[in-house]
């Protein structure tokens, strides 16, 4: 792994909320084409962390920033750097499944589109590819027309993978995808990451060691002690991290003695 | 061993044998009956025996002897917790009872007093040559539907995107003076309409820029109408889920497009009713018309030109002449105000459903 075929690269990444120190000096790569898994106990700021990597951090009035975050060489947090762009190529999943209320299952998936403005000539082949990239397609694609709020919490979060994967990002940020979810989707979504897995590169946070493992080409330990900032404190290959950690904590952690 | 699994269907049993949890012990349903029947008669029989007022019988006789009963109910069924229970219940329904009886009584006294001057010709006509004493078969109150319309169509054209806009800044952005924002709407909504009124006359009634005119009696409800737009949106759009604005950004959307797209359609229904309270808080605003756009008797059509006649203007000039048909007209015009404003509402209800609520 050298330094140059790094897609998204962070550097020295600090983060405080108002005079809160959240996130320290996290040094991360993520290599092309490759599943990076962010683990640590909770409020360890690896949400937080995962949210840097397309801006959206910067929404929470008090948030502050310091370091470098590279896409393609180029800082995304550099002058004039618009953070709409880095959406368009940085996508993201959330926690809690939020398709559009007010939208159909065709819309949410098109919704990328029209909101940044731009025009789809073959709109009917995206909603399929897009769908059939989530894996969803087959239990949609007779009802794409009814409301995405008619789908279960499963397919909902599917529904919105399948919207970010509309706007064909390179990164795909995904943040505890699963955790509002039934073991039967975890798996379906699981899977679904292994597919996109050679065609983009997708950082995903979890709670989960076993899905950590399952997924993960290589996987960050975050850990926040005693009221300081969270920083990285092993990175390396999945397996490496899960069965030969270097630093006891991560050995700790990682077999379930805390956290 | 083998298992056989019995696929023949459970009938449901029938009626409140489904339902264990409802069923009530015949002694309870007895003591309910006693204690709702008993009451009540003893209170007619005095009412009759004595011929004491209504309400004095209410109070004095009836209450008391409810709330006993209820009481002694409470304790029957519950045990000794039952004598709160029994008063709450009691307490509740009557205080209930007489809202609605108060909302049925207003709303019952403009219909029948006002149904007897509604025809098609009330509503058709205007006020031309009609005195305060003609009868009611000649004139009506179609300039003055006319002027209320135009002249709160008006300012609820101009209000709704302020109302709006306002809304916006104090929900969707990260504005420094959300507080002074807040305090002046606060402010606003106390402000009395005749001040408004008399502003607007002030400013350019009697200082000789206009005569009255439509447009000075749209620009004296604008400021009744913002505060009540701007906070109800607020309401909205503070109920939207972070999540959606969260997921329209993460698309790669500018803040307007996710705001228009995805923030506004998901509270769409608690904008219109944002707009329809507004509309309900100035069209019976009397007193800044009476000011600023005076009163007609002929249908103006000119927002700009001379006087113009409203409902509320046209239902206190009539009040206050003192004819019999002179008041009958005034009845006649509130009742045409609350079917325009239940017709308004009603179309506006209809209107904004949702396409997916719409469909189901």
């Amino acid at each position: 792994m050298t330094l140059n075929d790094s897609h998204l690269r962070s550097e020295d990444v600090n983060v405080w909320f108002g005079e809160r120190h959240v996130l320290k000096n996290v040094s991360l790569e993520f290599p092309s084409n490759q599943v990076t898994a962010l683990i640590g106990p909770s409020g360890c700021g690896k949400s937080t962390f995962i949210r840097t990597l397309n801006r959206m951090h910067e929404l929470i009035p008090s948030a502050g920033f310091g370091g470098k975050v590279l896409l393609d060489g180029e800082d995304i947090y550099g002058e004039g750097v618009d953070p709409v762009k880095v959406r368009l190529k940085v996508g993201m999943v959330f926690q809690k499944p939020n398709p559009f209320p007010t939208m159909t299952i065709k819309e949410n998936v098109l919704s990328g589109l029209k909101l940044s403005g731009r025009k789809s000539e073959n709109a009917i082949e995206l909603v399929e590819t897009s769908l059939r990239r989530a894996s969803i397609w087959n239990e949609v694609k007779d009802r794409l027309n009814d409301p995405a709020i008619s789908l279960s919490g499963g397919q909902q979060q599917r529904l919105c993978i399948a919207r970010s994967l509309a706007m064909d990002p390179e990164v795909l940020l995904m943040d505890e995808p699963c955790s509002a979810l039934d073991p039967g989707s975890t798996r379906r979504i699981e899977e679904t990451i292994l597919e996109l897995a050679p065609q983009m590169t997708i950082v995903i946070v979890t709670h989960n060691m076993q899905q950590a493992q399952r997924v993960a080409d290589q996987t960050a330990f975050f850990l926040a002690e005693d009221g300081n900032p969270g920083y990285v404190v092993e990175f390396g290959r999945t397996e490496q991290v899960f069965e030969q950690p270097i630093d006891p904590r991560t050995n700790d952690y990682v077999n379930g003695h805390f956290g | 061993m083998e298992k056989i699994i019995d696929l023949s269907p459970v009938a449901r049993p029938v009626g409140r044998e489904s339902a264990p949890w409802s069923r009530i012990q015949l002694k309870t349903r007895v003591a309910v009956a006693f204690a709702s029947v008993v009451p009540a008669i003893l209170g007619l029989t005095v009412l009759l025996l004595t011929g004491i007022d209504f309400m004095a019988m209410l109070f004095a006789v009836f209450l008391p002897i409810q709330v006993i009963a209820a009481a002694l109910v409470g304790v029957l069924v519950y045990g000794r917790r039952g004598v709160l229970e029994g008063l709450l219940v009691v307490v509740t329904i009557f205080c209930a009872s007489f809202i609605v009886v108060l909302l049925g009584s207003v709303l019952w006294s403009v219909i029948a007093n006002g149904s007897q001057a509604l025809s098609w010709q009330f509503i058709g006509q205007n006020n031309y040559y009609i005195k305060p004493n003609t009868s009611l078969e000649y004139g009506g109150v179609g300039h003055a539907i006319i002027g209320s319309l135009l002249i709160v169509g008006t300012s609820t054209l101009v209000t709704v995107p302020m109302g709006l806009a306002t809304a916006v800044y104090l929900t969707e952005t990260q504005g420094k003076t959300k507080g002074l924002i807040r305090t002046l709407l606060q402010a606003m909504s106390g402000l009395p309409s005749v001040v408004s009124g008399l502003f607007i006359y002030a400013a350019f009634i009697a200082s000789g820029i206009t005569t009255y005119a439509g447009w000075t009696g749209s620009l004296a409800l604008i400021p009744l109408m913002l505060p009540t737009v701007a906070r109800v949106s607020e309401e909205a759009l503070r109920l939207v889920p972070q999540e959606l604005r969260n997921g329209a950004l993460a698309l790669g959307a500018p803040a307007w497009r996710a705001f228009m797209l995805v923030t506004l359609p998901a509270a769409r229904s608690g904008m219109v009713t944002a707009v329809l309270l507004g509309i309900a808080r100035v069209i019976g605003e009397t007193a800044p018309l009476v000011l600023t756009t005076f009163a007609a008797d002929r249908t103006n059509l000119n927002l700009f030109g001379g006087a113009m006649a409203s409902l509320p203007t046209y239902l206190f000039g009539f009040i206050s002449m003192g004819f019999d048909e002179s008041i009958q007209r005034a009845w006649g015009a509130a009742l045409v105000i609350m079917i325009l404003v239940a017709i308004l509402f009603t179309t506006a209800r209809l209107a904004s459903r949702t396409r997916t609520t719409a469909r189901k």
